[in-house]
Order: C-alpha cells, then structure tokens, then sequence
C-alpha cells in the first residue's frame, strides 16, 4: 500500500488497521523529501532518526491494541518557529541557530499525543517577519510549481512541504497572513484559526496580540481533524480561550449551503487584483451560489483604509519589545564585548538580518517618546474601528469571500529590494489579524501559467466551522488540491 | 517629519542594535518611507475611538497563585554563552554606562 497518496484522516485509519506501519509511513514521507528537497529547500532541520523512533513506537502500541490516536504515523512538518525539546529551533535566524529548547511548545505536545510523528521543521522568514522564506538567515524556500518563484512567507517552508506530499499536515504561523498567504501561493489550504483557538505557548513570539498558530493541508477533512487536535485550552498561554471546543470533522458533510449568507467587500473591488484571482473568486462564487449560498455586498472602510498602516506600526511595535529578550546573555548567539551594552549591541548587530533590524527600529521608533501618540495610539484607535466593522459585517453575514493575495506568487527577488512592495502583498490578510478572526485560504485552481490561484473565506470569531463547510462544498467541485511533481493524492 | 541620520543611531542605541554606517543610509530610507505610509492614518477620524477597548478579546482568566515545579531548569542554563554554576555571566556592567 503506497500511503504517498493518502490524507492524513485515511492515513491514521490505515496504520490503526494495519494496512500500513507508522514504520513505513515516515520511510515514505523521507523517501519523498530525499527526492525533492534538492529542488525546493522546504526543511532547516529533518528529524528522520527521531521520527523512524516514534513511527516504532506508535507501531508497537498499535500491535498492543492501544489507541494511538487519531493522527497515528501521520508525518506532519512544524514551522521552525515552534519549540521541540532539545531539537534546534532557528525561528530562520542566526541569532537562534543552536538554540535548542528546554521545552515542547504545546501544539507539538498535542500533535505528539496524538500520535503524529513530526518529521522536520520547516524554514521561515526570520523570526517570521516576510511574505516570501527569502528572508531566512540559512536559505530561501522555492515554490514547488515553479522554482524560480517564492513559496510566500514566512511559513514558506510549511506551505511548501504540503505541497510537494512530504506529508499531508503542517503547522505554520498567521501574524499578518503568514499561513494563508504561503497556501496560496504553494496550492493548499491554510487555516489561520481565531485569536485563542490555539494555544502559543512555545511559538516563539513575534507580535503576540496577533500571532495564532494554525495547520496546513491538502484536505478540508485534515484541516477539520487538525483542528480537532490543536484546539484545547491551555493554562500556560494567558489568551488562550476556555471557548475552544473540539469537534471540527463532526460538522462536515453538510450537503448544501442553502441559508448561508455570503459576503463580498465592496472597497476590496476597487483594490488591483491580478485578473487570474479575480476569475477564481468568480469561479468560488458560482460554485457557493449553486451550493444555496446567497451573496450580499458588505462594507469596511477603515479596513481598507488603514489595515496595511496599522498593521505595520503593530506589529513592528510588538516585535521590538518581544525581541528585546535576544541579548547575548541567557541563549543564543552572544558577541564578545567588553561591557554589557557592548555584548548587547554587537550580539544583536550580528545576529538579526537586515529586515528583522528594520522591524525593530521601526517598532523602537513609533514607541519612543514623542511618537507613541501619533504612532502607535492612533493605530490602536484604527485597530478598535477595524474590529468594530467586522463585527458589524457579520451582523448581515456569515462570511467574506476575499483574495488571499492581490497577485499570484512572483519571482524571488522581485520584492526584496523594496520592502513596503513586499509589505502590500498581505493587504487582504492582515486586516484578519487585526480583528482576531479566523480565515481559511484555499486552492482555487491553476493560472495558465501553471501557477496555484488562492481565494480565502473569513469568518465571525469561533466560526471556523462555518469556514471549513463552505471549503468543503468547493472541494466538492473543484476536488482537492494535487501535490507538485506529479504525486498522486486522493 | 523626515528621520535624520542621527535620530536613526539614536533609535538603533535604545533598541541595542549595533548598526553599521553603512546600514544606517538604508534604514533611514526605509523609516521614512514607512512614515510616509503610516501618514494614511491621520486621513482617518478616530477622535472618539478607544484605543484599547477591544470587543474582539476575552477577559483574561485569573489563575491561582501555585508554585508549579518546572523540570527544565538546567536544560535552560545549559544554553548559556556564559555560565558560573546556576547564574549567567555577563561581562562589566558598571563602566562606560555613558548613554
């Protein structure tokens, strides 16, 4: 049995019947990146020994009759941004490259509890700041349908590894569109769940108010089954919601989406989108529209407005003090320097890239004294507005139909020069981010051209159900998204 | 409104970045350009907005006061650039604190 082609859901069931060992699943998943990770530079740090282990383990347990759980020796690959105890955790930076954590970030202990056997950690843009992996201190990912274009960012290096079958589930990290941007652009769902749905305990911080961890794959079913994992409440993560209630897969398999009120944003239409997105929300739309749905303008000014502005004063705000703990003194790259602030500047110099450096001046700047009111107050106070005008929104509908992306995945180095070019590609994902809501970005076919098309829903807080349904009827359609390189996939 | 040079050194010293001379030319494009950008806000009438008054977020659990014991102590010491038994080392801190 070749378990290459199948789900994560069919996977699990397959090593709990033992049509398959966990042995042999993960044998399969190295098999699959020894062939295609020369071209597509997806992974900072495989785990094969670890995993083959683990892959034995669950087998073992299985052959007791215990319950391995519902992700049994189902390889999965974590963003290099999520601590695993003992095991290198870059976060893409030099600053961190032999860092090797005390403890397992909680999502890794909920996979690994569940039986998943974590195969590698994937690259990333520096301390996840970027739209395209090629800000990583080690390398940059390519996208797996054309390697000359980037894979998008900065959960790049997870998006990617979906993409080419390494396995059929991956962890990124949404701070700004960092999940659904890089599905997008690599040809798979990404899931960016509600502020508080999953726990960020040992996700290693970038802007916290905005950070949520959340899974890639190439199946709503997996997505709903990886939610169903992931969200639990946690003590350890203060924000962290008492909210989250698993039982994601148990709501698929609804037949149509007669009620469902669909919303699309009228500023959003004035906004140069590539025409090869414009023609998928118009393909999504039909197929919604003749699942039942019905279809209403919505409008958000503000969010148009002042999304992108507030977004960058935030986050890099955010970003400055959380980075402040990178001193050369508890972990990490230190400098030799004679006095302390020596040993701080130096390590600091030395250790952030150049983008990570700009964030935090710019973060430092609208922070400091004489700026915060016309910086960082006023972004706050359009944050609140942004909010305000998606829960009104939402009073009309249940969700939005939105481009993932204005443009379809451009050519690596292309943005890299200009870094407000590259700031513009997250306008549509970002205002998620700023109102703490769930979005789901799904494949929506190819453009002649060969490259991955994504459209993304958004929904009202704690409406992901509502999100993975409407992806479903559209999996209906349009099937589930192929793997690169010709792997076969259910 | 534009960020000179020197205020850019100065932003670089309190966020305790060593920046090279020639780096410094870039950032200060780059900040004021960002700037520019974030000059859309003012365009915006936020008057009566409260900045932190989120409807999106839940309360903030309260938890016990509990000492939880925590087994990773040494695997985070053993991180340390430096390190003298339980503490980290840092080098001279009392001179040359001029700024």
């Amino acid at each position: 049995m070749n378990s290459l082609g199948l789900s994560a859901t069919d996977l699990a069931t397959a090593v709990k019947n033992r049509e398959v060992t966990a042995a042999e699943t993960v044998a399969v998943s190295i098999g699959r990146i020894a062939e295609l990770e020369g071209k597509v530079h997806a992974l900072l740090t495989p785990l094969y020994d670890r995993a083959l282990a683990r892959a034995s383990e669950i087998d073992r347990k299985i052959g007791k009759g215990e319950d391995a759980g519902p992700l049994a020796g189902v390889p999965v690959v974590v963003k290099d941004n999520l601590c695993m105890k003992g095991i290198r955790t870059t976060c893409g930076s030099r600053i961190l490259e032999n860092w090797h954590p005390p403890y397992d970030a909680t999502v890794i202990r909920l996979l690994e509890e569940a039986g998943a056997v974590i195969i590698g950690k994937a690259n990333m843009d520096e301390f996840a700041m970027g739209s395209s992996t090629e800000n990583s201190a080690f390398f940059p990912t390519n996208n797996p349908w054309d390697l000359e274009r980037v894979p998008g960012g900065s959960s790049g290096g997870s998006a990617a590894a979906v993409a080419c079958g390494y396995a059929p589930l991956a962890l990124g990290s949404d701070t700004g569109g960092f999940i659904r941007q890089p599905a997008a652009f690599c040809g798979v769902y990404g899931l960016k769940p509600t502020y508080g749905l999953v726990s960020r305990y040992g996700l290693v911080a970038f802007a916290s108010s905005l950070d949520q961890v959340g899974p890639f794959a190439r199946s709503v079913d997996d997505l709903a089954l990886a939610l169903d994992v992931l969200s639990t409440p946690d003590p350890a993560d203060a924000t962290s919601s008492r909210r989250c209630r698993p039982g994601y897969r148990a709501c698929l398999g609804r037949e149509d989406l007669k009620g469902l009120r669909v919303g699309v944003v009228k500023e959003f239409e004035a906004y140069p989108v590539q025409t090869e997105i414009r023609e998928a929300l118009g393909r999504v739309e039909g197929i919604l529209r003749g699942a039942g749905a019905e279809f209403l303008p919505v409008s958000l000014p503000t969010t148009i407005e002042a999304g992108l502005p507030c977004y960058y004063i935030l986050a890099p705000a955010e970003a400055s003090s959380n980075l402040a703990r990178y001193d050369g003194v508890r972990w990490g790259l230190s400098v030799e320097a004679e006095h302390l602030v020596d040993l701080y500047m130096k390590t600091r110099g030395e250790g952030f890239g150049a983008e990570v450096k700009r964030r935090i001046l710019t973060g430092t700047y609208v922070l400091s004294s004489g700026y915060y009111d016309a910086y960082y107050l006023v972004a706050q106070k359009a944050r609140t507005q942004i909010s305000r005008e998606f829960t009104e929104a939402f009073r009309n509908v249940d969700l939005l139909l939105m481009p993932t992306t204005p443009t379809l995945p451009f050519r690596q180095g292309e943005n890299s020069e200009d870094p407000i070019q590259m700031y513009l590609s997250d306008v549509f994902t970002l205002p998620v981010n700023l109102a703490s809501l769930p979005a789901l970005s799904l494949n929506a076919g190819k453009s002649p051209g060969g490259l991955p098309v994504g459209v993304q829903f958004v929904g009202p807080r704690w409406g992901e159900e509502t999100l993975l349904g409407a992806a479903e009827a559209v999996e209906r359609v349009l099937g589930k998204p192929a793997a690169a390189f010709g792997g076969e996939w259910v | 409104m534009a960020v000179s040079k020197e205020e850019v050194r100065h932003i670089a010293l309190l966020a305790r970045l060593h920046v090279e001379e020639e780096e410094t030319q870039s950032l200060q494009r780059h900040l004021n350009g960002i700037l520019e950008h974030f000059g859309r806000l003012k365009s915006l009438d936020l008057e009566n907005v409260d900045p932190f008054a989120r409807e999106d977020l839940d309360v903030t659990p309260w938890r016990e006061d509990t000492v939880v014991p925590w087994d990773g102590r040494e695997g985070a010491l053993s991180q340390a650039p430096r390190r003298e038994g339980d503490y980290f080392r840092v080098p001279r801190i009392l001179e040359n604190e001029d700024e």
